[in-house]
Order: C-alpha cells, then structure tokens, then sequence
C-alpha cells in the first residue's frame, strides 16, 4: 500500500460518512416527480417503455430520478426543454422532429449568450446554418438530462473523449505530447482541447479570429507558457510520427532512431547473448 | 577444438618479469594496482543513481497509454512529483557530466596533449582485431581468445562513447524540454519536436542497448567479471591478476617506468568486509532493477515485431 492509496481510501471513507449522514435530507429534498413532472413520469419512470431515434442514436424513453438527481437541471420542469408536449400520450405532430427543433432553440432560451458564440462558431455554422447533423448541437458535448457543470473535474477529464469522436485522430496526436501523455496519467491540469481551441466559439485555425490561428496563437499558448512566442508556438502539436505526410522532418527522425534501436539491440543483444552461451557451453562460469 | 591462427596471443601470456619497483612496493604493502580512483568511482555511483531515477520517473511518460505505467506513475505520486525527481536526477547526471569534463582536461594538461594513443577511450586497430576474434569465437569458428588488453577494451570503449553521444543528446533534448520557452525565443518550434523524438528514444538506447546489454552485461554477467567487477567499489585489484588480465598497461607501465604511480595497499580486512555488505546491496538492488530493465526491452521488442 503506497501512501496515496491509503490517503485515497480514508477520504473515501470520510466522504461515505458525510454522504450517509447527508443522504436522507438530499433524498427527502429533491423528487424528480415535483410539480408538473408528476404527470410526465407516471408514463415515463416505467422501465419498458421501448426506445425512440433520436439524431440517429436509439434513446430509451424511461427516465428515472437517478439520471437527474447531480444534474445541474434537475430542478426544471421536463417541459422547459420538451416544449409543446402535452400530458397524454404523445402524438407524431409532438414528436417529429422535435429535436431538430428543440436544437436550435431549448437551449439558448436561458443560455443566449452561450448560444450566440457557438452560432458563430465553425460547429454552430454548421448546424444553424446548414443543418448539417454530424456537427455537435448543444446536448452532444454537454449530454441532455444529466447535464454536469463544465467547471466539474469530471466534464474536465471528459473532453478529449467528447472530441475524439469526431476528431479521433487529433486525440491520437495530442497523446504523444507531453500534455496527452500527463493528461493520460491523470493530471487535468495540463492543457485539454479546449484550452486551445476554445468551445462555443470554436473556428478553424485558417479563420483570422480563432484561438489557434497565426494571429491568436502565441496568446493561446501564453496563457500557461508565459514567454511564448512566435517560434515557441509554432511547436507542432498534432503530428503523427509514424507517416511522413504529417510531417517529414520529425517522420525522418523517428526512423532513423527505429533503424539506430533496432541495428544496436540486434548487435548488443547477439554479442551478450552469444558470450553468455559460450561462456556456459566452455565452463567458464565453474569457478575454483 | 582448433588451434588458434590469429595474432592474438593465448592463454601463457609472457608477461615481462616483474620489475624491482613492484617488488620495493610489496614490500611496503603496497601490492595492488589502482583501477579506478575514489573520484571515478564516486562518479560512477551517482551516475548508477542518478540513471536509475531518471529512467525509472521518465519510462512511464514514454509508454502513457500502458496500465502498468499509469499503476507505476500512481505508486511515485503522478507526474507533477515524476518531474521533480527527473530534473533533480538530471541535475546529479549534469554534475557528473560536469566533473567528467573536468577531470579529462586535466588528463589533457598533464599527457601534454596526449588525448589518444595506448591506454586512451580511442579505439584503436588492436580493438577491432579484439571484436573480430570474440565474434570468430561466439559463432564456434575459433577457440577463446585471451584477449591482449590496455587499459579498456573494445567493449569499454564502445560503452564508453556510446554513452557520451547518449548523455550529450539526452542533456541539450532534455534542457529543451525543460525550457522550450527559452528554446522557442532563439529555435524553430520544429525543434522541440525534434526533442521529443530524441529524448524518448534516447532514452530506449541508453537503457535497453547501453545498460542492459552492454555495460550490466560486460561489467557483471560476462563469465570473466561474474558476478562483479569488485575494482568499481575496492578501486584496484592484486598486481598479478591485473597484468594478467591487461597485459599491455602494465607491460607498457614497466617499459615507460610508470608502475609505481598505480601501486596502492588493499582495503584493509575489515573494511572490504563492510564494503562487500553495502555493495552486495547495490548490487542486488542493481539486478533486480536490470532484471526489470531486461524484460522491459523484451516488451519493447515484442512491440515492436508486433507491429509489423
């Protein structure tokens, strides 16, 4: 037992204590069925009420207190987001084509601001503007019912997974760099996609307003790297060493150090290895 | 098996008589000849050190995304404290490095200038009749060589220089990485890049081929040296074994009158004692950590025909 485990496991410890003290009051206090939901769940809390195609993806349509009861909306009203639903059984008016609606306007009803820069943004472009739906709306990066607050270490340590499903190789890439491969071993504190890039207002790094563009760079890179400068930030975040069209240069690098490993391990590998089995073939391990 | 044809000489080395001022030395105690001195040896043992912390801290950065790495980073308390130790590691390699350079200019003042030549790191046609022979013998086509050594053989001074490109690479990457701010204000950001891609695989070299093949094999496993070099702690060893096993130091020493220098008394009975038990420990501690060190390399190398 390393010193940290014991640590880990005695704030564990602590944190049960005040969560069977605190529990029964947090039980008592939240109830997903207050209010006006009570109608919603007495169809929506039984467990088998089949899926339903949502963006492409099968959603289940039960919904239970445990998927809101960390959310930060779990005190809204279900109609605050599923707006125009009434209390009966849904019609296909409500349903078609709710979410593409619901997308471009739940939402940004109580988060207008944030609304407003993703619409500027290069995803938001693409869904208000072209109705592209591979690009990310709103629930994609910050899920739909349980919704966590992005300040939460959890939402932190989420992000390279939200953007990896798109952008699967740049989160191959940036776990050869020393802020991957720290962020692998579990310190969040290092730079995440969004440091850089940015999240509602996210372009592309030819757009002059980006975080990552020629104009912005060396700031972005300042904001932690207090002397950044041109040079410094024009450090190549995403390559991928193992082909030559990321790029050539380090590509050249790393082959040359993989024939330089294998031609010395080969050689210095043979020489013991062959000196040992002599050795013991001639005896001359047997001593006085 | 077959005689031997070469131009190396075999076991009945003719050592020349052994000169008056050995005999006066002896008489006075002093009957070992010096190897290694305190301050090479004590550069030796922070190396040794200072290499093993900076591998075993800087090994699981290399491999990330492997689960006995992110298990090892949790037991040295996460990479923010894997860091500290690096550099602190790194600043002990740097004095050595320092002390290294130091001690060959000095070398350099008193050889008046002599920087290669019998006795030197340089390699020499001797080294390369040396390598041909062993190879002739561990492919069975010639019977052991004894080989007619100087002060280092083939094998020492490929370590040798294997290292100082190493340690070279590996302190300008690892200052780079350490401050790439300050590398970025004069160098292209390509070359922390190139840092990256140096450090790391820089890193492989120096364990896998430079540590665990060539100097634990050479300096502990080699059926000569089994299972240690005792000269690396003691410091020297008895005259006649020594001009036995490099015959062409002390020969050369006799002729240029030099013998004298390099003669000392042992370590005292007592004292060899308590050095064999603190030694036994770190030389054990050493080979377990090569023993990890090896099946490392046998992983890596698995890896690596894997992805083929």
């Amino acid at each position: 037992m390393t010193p940290r485990t014991v640590l880990t496991a005695a704030l564990g410890l602590a944190l049960l204590a005040v969560v069977a003290v605190a529990a029964p009051a947090g039980a008592a206090e939240f109830d997903l069925a207050q209010g006006a939901n009570g109608r919603c769940l007495e169809c929506h809390e039984k467990p088998d009420l089949g899926t339903i195609e949502v963006n492409g993806e099968q959603k289940s349509l039960t919904v239970t207190g445990d998927t809101f009861h960390d959310s930060v909306h779990s005190r809204l009203d279900c109609t605050a987001c599923h707006s125009g639903f009434q209390a009966r059984e849904h019609t296909a008016e409500e349903t078609e084509g709710w979410y593409e609606q619901a997308k471009l306007t739940a939402c940004g009803d109580c988060h207008a601001d944030q609304f407003a820069m993703y619409r500027g943004s290069f995803h938001g472009g693409l869904v208000v503007g072209q109705n592209d739906s591979r690009a990310p709306s709103c629930s994609d990066c910050h899920g739909s019912h349980r919704i966590i607050s992005p300040r939460a270490p959890e939402f932190r340590e989420s992000v390279l997974d939200m953007c990896g499903r798109c952008h699967g190789e740049k989160s191959e890439t940036y776990l050869d760099t020393y802020h991957g491969k720290s962020f692998n071993m579990g310190e969040t504190s290092t730079a995440v996609c969004t440091d850089c890039h940015g999240y509602h207002e996210i372009l592309p790094a030819s757009n002059p307003d980006s975080t990552v563009s020629k104009q912005n760079v060396v700031a972005t890179c300042g904001k932690c790297h207090e002397s950044s400068s041109a040079r410094f930030a024009s450090f190549l975040v995403h390559v991928d060493r193992s082909t030559p069209h990321s790029s050539l240069w380090v590509w050249l690098m790393e082959m040359s150090h993989s024939i330089l490993i294998g031609v010395l391990f080969a050689f210095g590998g043979l020489h013991c290895f062959l000196y040992f089995y002599r050795g013991l073939r001639e005896g001359l391990y047997q001593r006085g | 098996m077959a005689s031997v044809e070469s131009d190396l000489r075999d076991e009945g080395v003719a050592l020349e008589p052994v000169p008056q001022v050995a005999h006066r030395a002896a008489a006075a105690g002093r009957t070992h000849f010096r190897r290694f001195t305190a301050f090479q040896r004590w550069v030796h043992f922070f190396i040794m050190v200072s290499f093993s912390i900076l591998v075993l801290t800087g090994m699981p950065l290399k491999y990330s995304d492997q689960a006995w790495a992110q298990t090892w980073m949790g037991v040295i308390g996460g990479v923010q404290n894997a860091g500290v130790f690096h550099r602190f590691a790194a600043m002990i390699m740097v004095s050595c490095v320092i002390c290294m350079l130091g001690f060959f200019v000095l070398v350099l003042f008193k050889s008046k200038g002599r920087f290669w030549g019998p006795g030197t790191m340089v390699p020499n046609w001797q080294d390369y009749q040396d390598l041909k022979a062993m190879l002739g013998w561990f492919v069975g086509k010639r019977s052991r060589p004894h080989l007619h050594l100087d002060r280092y053989a083939y094998y020492e001074k490929g370590e040798f220089w294997a290292a100082s490109a190493g340690v070279s690479i590996m302190c300008v990457t690892g200052a780079i990485l350490w401050y790439p701010e300050v590398a970025g204000r004069y160098l292209p950001g390509i070359v922390i890049n190139f840092a990256l891609v140096n450090h790391s695989g820089g890193a492989l070299l120096a364990m896998g081929f430079v540590v665990v093949f060539w100097h634990f094999f050479h300096a502990h496993l080699r059926p000569e040296t089994f299972p240690m070099d005792k000269a690396m702690y003691a410091g020297g060893l008895p005259l006649e074994e020594y001009a036995h096993e490099r015959p062409l130091e002390y020969e050369r020493r006799v002729r240029e009158g030099t013998l004298e220098e390099v003669l000392v008394a042992p370590v005292s009975e007592r004292r060899m004692k308590i050095q064999n038990v603190v030694w036994w420990i770190i030389t054990g501690a050493a080979l377990l950590l090569w023993a990890v060190f090896s099946l490392f390399v046998v992983w890596v190398a698995s890896l690596w025909i894997g992805s083929f």
